[in-house]
């Protein structure tokens, strides 16, 4: 964590640090949100753009990370909403493996994160904060300021689509 | 914990973004906070109460000037008039003082 953050004073020298800190984090949010690295890119240049208007606001190195995966969330959702992202990669359009494969294999993987990307953007932001962020309901509830049995019966619903979807090439999933 | 979600989390970890993300983010940032200044001054140009705060100063500052200038000028001409005037007197007293010569000279011989 950068010294003056820990400090608790995150002024303009600082905004450097920062940015080197959390930019896999930002980054990564818009990436498994939007399932593109251009536009993904250019909404973590955003999101710390924002966040550099607003450094004076933020107290400590926890509410800088706080607030940055609320924004980063929230505008993921925003930008999926208005241009429509969402249908970009549907559940039908996503071919499946003939046969059962390694949860190290790179295609698996490639094929999770497309299932994460298919999913409606709120069910989406719960996925990708719990297990990108590993954060647990009741985090992801202040961070999208829901209630924490909504986090919970989103996130398991979330969660049987996407086991729905994978059993046929992540074979018994549970 | 079951396979999918083991899947998830390796599926979703973190990823690094492209070289030199935080470079583009920085030279946005300073190139906002020039963009600022810009935007301010234009503020001052685009405000129609700062432009006709801005228009009254420059008349003040005119009148002002232009009045201060006619006074240091008047003083000028009053230095000028009196220079002249003294310089006349000096001249007036040294003719008559070379008249009295002349007259002096010419009555000279006669008294001799």
């Amino acid at each position: 964590m950068p010294e003056a953050v820990k400090a608790g004073t995150v002024d303009r020298i600082d905004f450097a640090e920062v940015v080197r800190e959390h930019q896999a984090m930002v980054f990564s949010i818009a990436y498994h949100f939007l399932h593109d690295r251009p536009a993904a890119e250019e909404l973590a240049q955003d999101v710390f753009l924002q966040l550099y208007r607003n450094l004076g606001g933020l107290e400590s190195p926890e509410h800088v990370t706080h607030w940055l995966r609320r924004v980063t969330a929230n505008r993921c959702i925003d930008v999926c909403r208005r241009r429509k992202l969402m249908p970009r990669i549907g559940l039908d359009q996503i071919p499946e493996p003939s046969s059962p494969a390694g949860v190290a294999d790179p295609l698996l993987e490639r094929r999770l994160r497309q299932l994460v990307a298919s999913l409606p953007e709120k069910w989406r932001a719960l996925v990708i904060l719990r297990y990108q962020e590993d954060l647990d309901n009741e985090e992801i509830a202040a961070l999208l300021e829901m209630p924490v049995g909504t986090v919970k019966s989103q996130l398991s619903r979330a969660l049987d689509l996407l086991r729905e979807k994978a059993s046929r090439f992540l074979g018994e999933v549970e | 914990m079951n396979r999918l979600e083991d899947a998830l989390r390796g599926a979703l970890r973190r990823e690094e973004p492209p070289a030199g993300f935080a470079g583009r983010v920085l030279a946005a940032a300073q190139g906002r906070d020039q963009q600022r200044a810009v935007s301010r001054w234009w503020f001052f140009r685009q405000s129609p109460r700062l432009r006709w705060a801005a228009a009254f100063a420059a008349v003040v500052l005119l009148a002002g000037g232009g009045i201060e200038y006619r006074h240091q000028q008047r003083a000028k001409a009053e230095r000028a008039k009196d220079q002249l005037m003294l310089a006349l007197r000096i001249t007036g007293s040294k003719l008559r003082l070379v008249q009295e010569r002349i007259r002096w000279i010419e009555e000279a011989p006669m008294e001799r």
